[in-house]
């Protein structure tokens, strides 16, 4: 009977838990942001969106099989460098480049991405906690120091510059919408990754994964398979920044990037499938207007991460979906003594 | 064949390994007794050079330029670092012991960025050292710091007398214990908060010592503890978490191939450093001298 009663944001939540509305709220303010004055907000919501997936492909290890990475970059990175070395190849005498051309470099980033994180994944998954976040580290390392040092191939710390897409794609807008679409599908596919059985085998994995092998989940298939997954759409997103931001580097691939998806993760919340990416929209935008006041930005988000990590727990989302269900257990009980309080019509065993 | 450039760098390496056993000791201590791995250790470590540099410039103006003065500088210095390493466990760490890995891990994290900023803040962007003015001496065809051999001795004496306090002492067998099981010795009556407390002060005041040691050798400089804090990850991966011998014989072989490995591929060196974790977590997750218990 309660049911006739909820709106559609409730149907909402019903069915897509706390994502659901969030996600649409998102949806609607993202294609209001080109319509803001000037490009720079504009160029701040590409960033939010790139970073965003990075940070969402990080959640299906962390939220979604409780394993944390510090070398989830080292995919970003390769990503960006696949697709900035392809890009580079494919260009004009004159610095220009085709829209076949750039598309078909964008298409390198994943492949690419996804074969490293099946070599690096094929060791790290056999560990678990402190050791798979300190594996994940060293590899993350390991290939930073390989692009950093190795200078015939990857022109080392001097990085790629003069990734400069086709007129098309320079304006912001055009760019950024091109972004929200590669984004939007891209989340739409984990989401349907994360609610498939698939993804309700890593949800065993993460609670508990000596039961779950007992129930026949092979444990590090299934891990190594989302190890991959996770470092492919990294690699989507890693694919995207060369050209937004025109150029590569190798920090790209060090510890210091992933430790941004860790912080978006944590502030927007690991325990829903959108938190990341409104961790994204509260890091960068943040990052965008604390950088134009001061340089003490580390301070800023290291305050920030404190209290959240002290006061909030769950993230953003966590804090506000604990605060729902409250209310709603709170308003079921009142419902249900209200039933109780009136005649019973029918009883059901 | 020429002995002289590899005579630097066994030297360097040594000293480099010394600093490295001094932070990870404490690491490592902390993680086997709280289950804590501290991020925030080498940014500790830094803010502890920056105030021996402070309390060496405040002597030396009160009393006169002597390298005498950085003894007290770096007693001073340990003192205060350990109080602070106290009330840090007592006013933050200590909230996050029931808390998943990532979030402990973030916490010290958050640390590193607040403490970077604060030192920043206090000290400005220019690097810090203590030019004690010590003669190269020579020997082996070359020219070699003395000051290496001071450092190299402090990392010997300090491994010995931690080895002792750990076995002999009262407060050792108690820690010793806790990292075997703390739900035992704290039914055994003993205040575990005050033994985390300690530890983690002891952890921090051995980062200060290594800190003042180090630097007349090298200048502090922000954004060094970064670079430092993930070598000091791969001494106690190495050696095995929890294991005093183990985290001393790691951090010699971390410093030498370090040093050695910049004769070869000057940019790889942490590179090779990496490729040794990597080695070691796939064959031995529990380290070299670690036991396999704990995971």
């Amino acid at each position: 009977m309660t049911a006739k009663t909820r709106g559609p944001w409730s149907r909402l939540y019903a069915g897509f838990g706390i994502s659901g509305p969030v996600t649409l709220l998102l949806l609607a303010a993202a294609l209001g942001v080109p319509w803001l004055p000037g490009e720079f907000w504009t160029h701040v919501g590409t960033e939010v969106l790139i970073f965003g997936l990075f940070a969402m492909s990080f959640n299906l290890l962390y939220g979604y099989m409780g394993q944390i990475s510090f070398g989830h970059a080292a995919f970003f990175g390769v990503g960006a460098y696949a697709t900035a070395m392809l890009f580079t190849a494919l260009k004009g005498a004159d610095g220009q480049i085709g829209i076949a051309e750039f598309l078909l470099s964008l298409l390198a980033g994943p492949p690419v991405a996804a074969l490293v994180a099946l070599v690096v994944g094929f060791f790290c998954v056999r560990l678990t906690g402190i050791y798979f976040a300190i594996l994940t580290l060293a590899f993350g390392e390991l290939l930073f120091y390989i692009v950093f040092s190795w200078y015939t191939f990857t022109k080392g710390d001097d990085g790629i510059q003069g990734l400069l897409p086709p007129p098309f794609f320079q304006d912001s807008t055009n760019f950024y919408f091109f972004t929200l679409a590669i984004v939007a599908v891209a989340a739409a596919v984990m989401w349907r990754i994360t609610e498939s059985p698939f993804g309700y085998a890593l949800r065993t994995l993460r609670d508990n994964q000596r039961r779950a092998g007992f129930l026949g989940t092979n444990v590090r298939v299934h891990m190594l398979v989302n190890f991959v997954l996770a470092g492919t759409f990294a690699g989507i997103a890693g694919a995207l920044w060369g050209p937004f931001s025109r150029s590569v580097n190798p920090g790209l691939l060090g510890w210091g990037e992933s430790g941004i998806a860790v912080f978006m993760t944590l502030i927007g919340g690991a325990g829903s499938f959108i938190g990341p990416l409104l961790g994204s929209v509260i890091y960068t935008m943040l990052q965008a207007v604390v950088k134009m006041y001061t340089v003490y930005w580390p301070l800023t988000i290291g305050t920030i991460i404190l209290l959240i990590v002290l006061f909030a727990p769950g993230g953003i989302l966590g804090m506000i979906d604990k605060r729902i269900q409250a209310t709603r257990a709170r308003k079921d009980a009142a419902g249900a003594d209200a039933a109780a309080a009136a005649p019973a019509k029918e009883q059901r065993p | 064949m020429d002995i002289a450039p590899y005579a630097l760098q066994l030297f360097s390496g040594l000293s480099r390994a010394m600093v490295l056993f001094l932070l990870s000791a404490g690491l490592s201590l902390i993680f086997g007794v709280m289950n804590i791995l501290n991020f925030a250790h080498a940014t500790l470590w830094l803010l502890s050079g920056y105030v021996t540099f402070s309390i060496f410039t405040f002597l030396s103006q009160q009393f006169g330029v002597s390298p005498w003065l950085l003894l007290p500088a770096i007693a001073g210095a340990v003192a205060l670092m350990s109080l602070f390493g106290f009330a840090l466990e007592r006013l933050l760490i200590r909230h996050t012991y029931e808390r998943e890995l990532p979030e402990q891990l973030l916490l010290t994290f958050a640390l590193v960025l607040i403490l970077g900023d604060v030192i920043k803040l206090i000290w400005g962007l220019e690097n810090r050292r203590i030019n004690l003015g010590v003669r190269p001496i020579e020997m082996l065809d070359t020219l070699v710091n003395p000051y290496q051999f001071v450092i190299i001795g402090t990392g010997f004496a300090v491994a010995v007398g931690l080895w002792l306090f750990l076995q002999r002492t009262r407060f050792g067998k108690i820690v010793r214990a806790a990292v075997y099981s703390r739900s035992m010795v704290s039914a055994l009556g003993i205040r575990i908060p005050m033994i985390y407390a300690s530890v983690f002060a002891l952890g921090v005041g051995l980062a200060a010592l290594a800190g003042g040691v180090f630097l007349p050798l090298l200048p502090m400089a922000l954004g060094v503890d970064l670079d430092i804090i993930v070598q000091c990850f791969a001494v106690v991966v190495i050696g095995g978490f929890g294991s005093m011998l183990g985290t001393f014989v790691a951090s010699i072989i971390v410093g030498i191939v370090y040093s050695f490995s910049i004769l070869f591929w000057p940019d790889g060196a942490l590179a090779m450093i990496f490729l040794i974790v990597i080695a070691v977590l796939i064959v031995r997750p529990w380290g070299l001298f670690g036991t396999e218990l704990r995971s």
